[in-house]
């Protein structure tokens, strides 16, 4: 019942945005935009980028949003817009790594800046800390290896729980490629991460 | 059941994708096949070991420098919305006359050539004059409005009496059906700090709710305006219009479900029942059958849902 009356609620706001009402689209940015930021977070991986991306999505879901025809929830369509733009900042990442925050230590060994930032959180067991962040570091460096396309299949259904008929529909492919997209996506991640088990 | 088909749909298993009978057949087949079970536990343990690693949630700090950054730059951002396209932008028009000498002169040429030709009488702080010996009216001109006095109908004629303020008070008279009572009746329904000159507005407008300004001010007094009486007012001059038209529909749905007022959700509740077979009614008829807080509401909603027809 709660995702109807979401759903009645967008209704009333998108005609209400397509009428110009700033206010309601803003209210609208409100219902998903929390979740717009964790996603495009987790996949650019700097705060900086990820606003980058959700300012976009919303800017072009606001310039586009008279176009706007209901065949699709709301939902669907801005995850549609924020997945491409994530997709699109993944394929230049694969291009150009010099952004990755990997500097050289004097032995010439490479670490990662982001290793470095130490865990303020009160009561942080050092010990375990470091396995958390070994296990992290691990993790984030597994996902790079997939394909931007694999990476969103597994982000979607991994991380935002989100059915695969849904992440199908955003990402205008069939639940079937879907499926097989999760499947080698996590085939990859057993195989790179399979020393860790 | 081959071992193949279990191991590419092990994965699906873990996530909760495999269909209830594609899932029975995998558990019958990993509790004879000890090959097939041990992939389904590492399966299962590695799937454990990645949901370790949450996604990170975005700061409150990020959220409110992401939000009120996407506000300024929707600022400048091009929509072109109805209202905008509507809206009166004094600064503009005089920056556009201050640089258009020519079009400045035929607006105040026009402008007095349309005092000279009309009918209205003017009052200046002073009293009424008679018609026959009236001085031209000049045209109301939005921007000079500074409020709406008072609005008062010639009882048995229809004509209506309209006291408007502009750097000073005027006076003027025409039929509704004249274009220049409708604007300033326009400009009150949507300006006017007195509820009672809104009200009086609105309640002129709603004989006139086939224009499509005037339809758009009743929504507008319905959706904004402070004064129940006048959103009760804008809701009986949209009633006829719920079923033809979505946007009247919308706003009526919208006061249904969000009005403060017990009586102008109850009477927008009678207003929607044309249009109940809709889709959009019939949900917002079932969210509030199930839990408004209203006994009444709540029942009448059940009763208007059980007239309707079953969906599959």
């Amino acid at each position: 019942m709660a995702g109807q009356e979401r759903r009645i609620d967008d209704t009333i706001l998108i005609r209400e945005a397509q009428h110009g009402n700033r206010g309601a689209f803003e209210e609208l940015v409100r219902h998903y935009d929390q979740a717009v930021l964790r996603l495009a977070l987790h996949l650019t991986g700097t705060e900086q980028d990820a606003q980058d991306v959700y300012q976009d999505a919303f800017l072009k879901a606001y310039k586009n949003i008279g176009s706007f025809r209901f065949e699709c929830s709301f939902y669907t369509w801005i995850y549609r817009i924020v997945t491409n733009l994530c997709l699109d900042h993944l394929r230049k990442k694969t291009v150009r790594k010099e952004d990755a925050p990997v500097v050289k230590d004097g032995n010439g060994g490479e670490y990662d800046l982001l290793d470095q930032v130490p865990d303020g959180r009160a009561g942080a067991n050092p010990e375990r800390d470091l396995m958390r962040r070994q296990l992290g570091a691990r993790i984030s460096g597994a996902l790079e290896k997939l394909t931007p396309r694999e990476r969103m299949v597994f982000e979607l259904k991994h991380y935002h729980g989100m059915k695969l008929r849904t992440v199908g529909e955003i990402l205008h492919t069939t639940e079937e490629t879907a499926k097989n997209t999760l499947f080698r996506a996590t085939q990859k991640l057993r195989g790179a991460l399979a020393d860790m088990r | 059941m081959k071992c193949e088909w279990v191991l590419e749909n092990i994965t699906l298993h873990v996530y909760g994708e495999l269909a209830d009978d594609a899932r029975h057949e995998l558990e019958q087949h990993v509790a004879r096949c000890a090959d097939c079970a041990a992939e389904l536990k590492a399966a299962q343990e590695f799937h454990d070991l990645l949901s370790e690693e949450r996604a990170a949630e975005p700061t409150p700090n990020l959220v409110a420098a992401a939000r009120m950054k996407l506000q300024e730059a929707l600022e400048t951002a091009e929509q072109g919305g109805f209202w905008r396209r509507l809206a009166f932008d004094p600064a503009n028009w005089l920056r556009q006359v201050s640089f258009s000498p020519a079009l400045a002169s035929a607006i105040l040429i026009l402008g007095f050539a349309g005092g000279v030709g009309t009918s209205y009488r003017v009052f200046v702080h002073q009293p009424p004059i008679s018609a026959t010996g009236a001085p031209p009216a000049p045209a109301p001109v939005e921007a000079s409005i500074t409020g709406i006095q008072s609005i008062t109908q010639q009882p048995g004629t229809n004509q209506i009496d309209i006291k408007y303020n502009t750097l000073s008070t005027l006076e003027t008279q025409g039929s509704l059906n004249d274009q220049r009572i409708q604007q300033l009746l326009l400009f009150a329904a949507r300006n006017n700090y007195n509820s009672g000159v809104r009200m009086d507005s609105v309640d002129l407008l709603t004989q006139k709710p086939n224009v499509s300004q005037v339809r758009d001010a009743l929504i507008y007094a319905l959706r904004y305006d402070t004064n129940p009486g006048v959103r009760l007012k804008a809701l009986d001059g949209l009633g006829g219009f719920v079923k033809d038209d979505v946007r009247v529909r919308d706003v009526v749905l919208e006061a249904l479900v969000n009005d403060a007022n017990p009586g102008v959700r109850t009477e927008a509740l009678r207003l929607i029942e044309p249009a109940k077979a809709d889709g959009s009614v019939r949900g917002v008829l079932m969210t509030l059958a199930a839990k408004d807080q209203s006994q009444y509401i709540k029942s009448q909603a059940r009763t208007m849902l059980a007239q309707l027809p079953e969906i599959d």
